[in-house]
């Protein structure tokens, strides 16, 4: 081997090395930085516009237990999870924590699944009455005032996303209607994006998710996603999800 | 004989149903700081009559488009209307006689669909606007209507602040 061979081989590694690092540095500088700075509060007589399409970046590797504490945080804010006479099955479950194993590596990691916020939602192309819905800022729930119950978007969606309410309901969250009969899902906290608050779980998870408008090229979740890309999960359906995720 | 008779019980038939038709809609169990408020969010004529429609169209702004505006928002209407509990502590639910919606729809006997999902009575406990908190800057009344609001006398400025801050 000469000395040029060898040279280039050095070359090569320190820039790959430079390249790991640089990474690595972007990673922390973009995360740390989730703020609800970006946020601006629309004016409450003003309608969700389509300039905007909120989604969000979960690094899967900064989060604890998979995300249980985003879970938690969505029961507080939403006041689901302990429906007093649902058994286990029926429980309705906005969000849970996924554990994903390689049977070949034995490599396992967890994550927090909820509704992915689709562009292209199946849960609204099945809808009947037109209660499963996508608002202009990309948002996908259910306008429970003309869902009849009929659970097709359960089946439809691909991300086990939705639940059903079994039995009638007392004291539900004054921003957050419940009830029964009606099929129900994250809504990215609608009400608090409205406000210009960040959704309770990335609130409860602020160095592993980052929020924002992903129609903006210069906002920091879309900087960090040409960083350091992000995966949707079965991205092979082609549904463009609106939460994406790192290292999984 | 017999005939008198009967037209005499029929009579008395007629008059007593009609003598239950006089009976007005029960007095409306208002939460105390309604009473003290000169007006609600619209003419109190035009709300009794038409709330639902109010209601309706604004659910559908909502819902549909996120608009948030407090004026014909359900749960400002819930906010200002119903105290969480009455004086013993317990809870008021819709079904309740001396719910501040009951108290009306019960004497009109229209079904009230609202409180399946949404809130029957405002959360305390996370909810720094309950009741209009004087000087709030959430709040509808005192925001928009400062001059009705200020009627407040200092004894009632006492007795409510007391009751909100815990």
């Amino acid at each position: 081997m000469s000395t040029n061979q060898v040279n280039e081989y050095r070359r090569r590694f320190m820039a790959g090395l430079g390249l790991v690092t640089g990474a690595t540095l972007a990673s922390n500088f973009v995360l740390r930085s989730t703020e609800a700075a970006e946020l601006v509060s629309r004016p409450d007589n003003e309608p969700a516009s389509s300039a905007k399409r909120w989604g969000m970046l979960i690094d899967v590797n900064r989060l604890t237990e998979g995300g249980a504490a985003m879970v938690e945080a969505c029961k507080k804010e939403h006041g689901w999870g302990n429906d007093p006479q649902s058994s286990a099955e029926q429980q309705p479950q906005w969000m849970r924590v996924v554990k994903v194993t390689d049977k070949t590596t034995q490599h396992s990691f967890q994550l927090p699944v909820m509704c992915q916020h689709c562009a292209n939602p199946p849960c609204v192309d099945v809808c009947p009455t037109g209660a499963s819905m996508k608002r202009a800022d990309g948002i996908v729930y259910v306008n429970k005032h003309i869902c009849i119950g009929c659970r097709y978007c359960m089946m439809a969606c691909p991300y086990k996303a939705r639940s059903f309410v079994h039995e009638p309901l007392k004291d539900q969250k004054v921003h957050s209607p419940r009830g029964m009969g009606t099929v129900e899902s994250c809504n990215m906290c609608v009400h608090r994006i409205d406000k210009g608050q960040l959704p309770a779980c990335v609130e409860a998870a602020p160095e592993a998710v980052i929020f924002g408008d992903l129609n903006d090229p210069e906002s920091r979740i879309s900087q960090a996603m040409k960083a350091l890309g992000g995966k949707q999960i079965r991205a092979d359906l082609g549904l463009n999800t609106g939460v994406r995720y790192l290292n999984i | 004989m017999f005939s008198t008779l009967r037209s005499i019980l029929w009579a008395v038939a007629c008059v007593w149903v009609l003598v239950g038709c006089e009976a007005g809609p029960p007095p409306t169990n208002l939460a105390p700081a309604k009473e003290k408020a000169a007006q609600c969010v619209e003419p109190t004529q035009d709300i009794r009559k038409n709330h639902m429609a109010y209601l309706m169209k604004h659910r559908d702004e909502t819902v549909l488009d996120g608009i948030r505006t407090p004026q014909h928002s359900l749960a400002e209407c819930i906010n200002c209307h119903v105290a969480p509990t009455r004086a013993d502590g317990s809870p008021v639910h819709y079904e309740d006689q001396d719910h501040f919606c009951a108290t009306c729809h019960t004497y009109a006997g229209v079904k009230l669909d609202c409180f399946q999902c949404h809130a029957d009575r405002p959360e305390v406990t996370n909810q720094p606007n309950y009741q209009h908190k004087i000087g709030s800057s959430e709040s509808y009344h005192f925001t928009n209507q400062v001059s009705k609001a200020a009627s407040l006398s200092a004894q009632d400025v006492k007795t409510l602040t007391n009751e909100v801050v815990q």
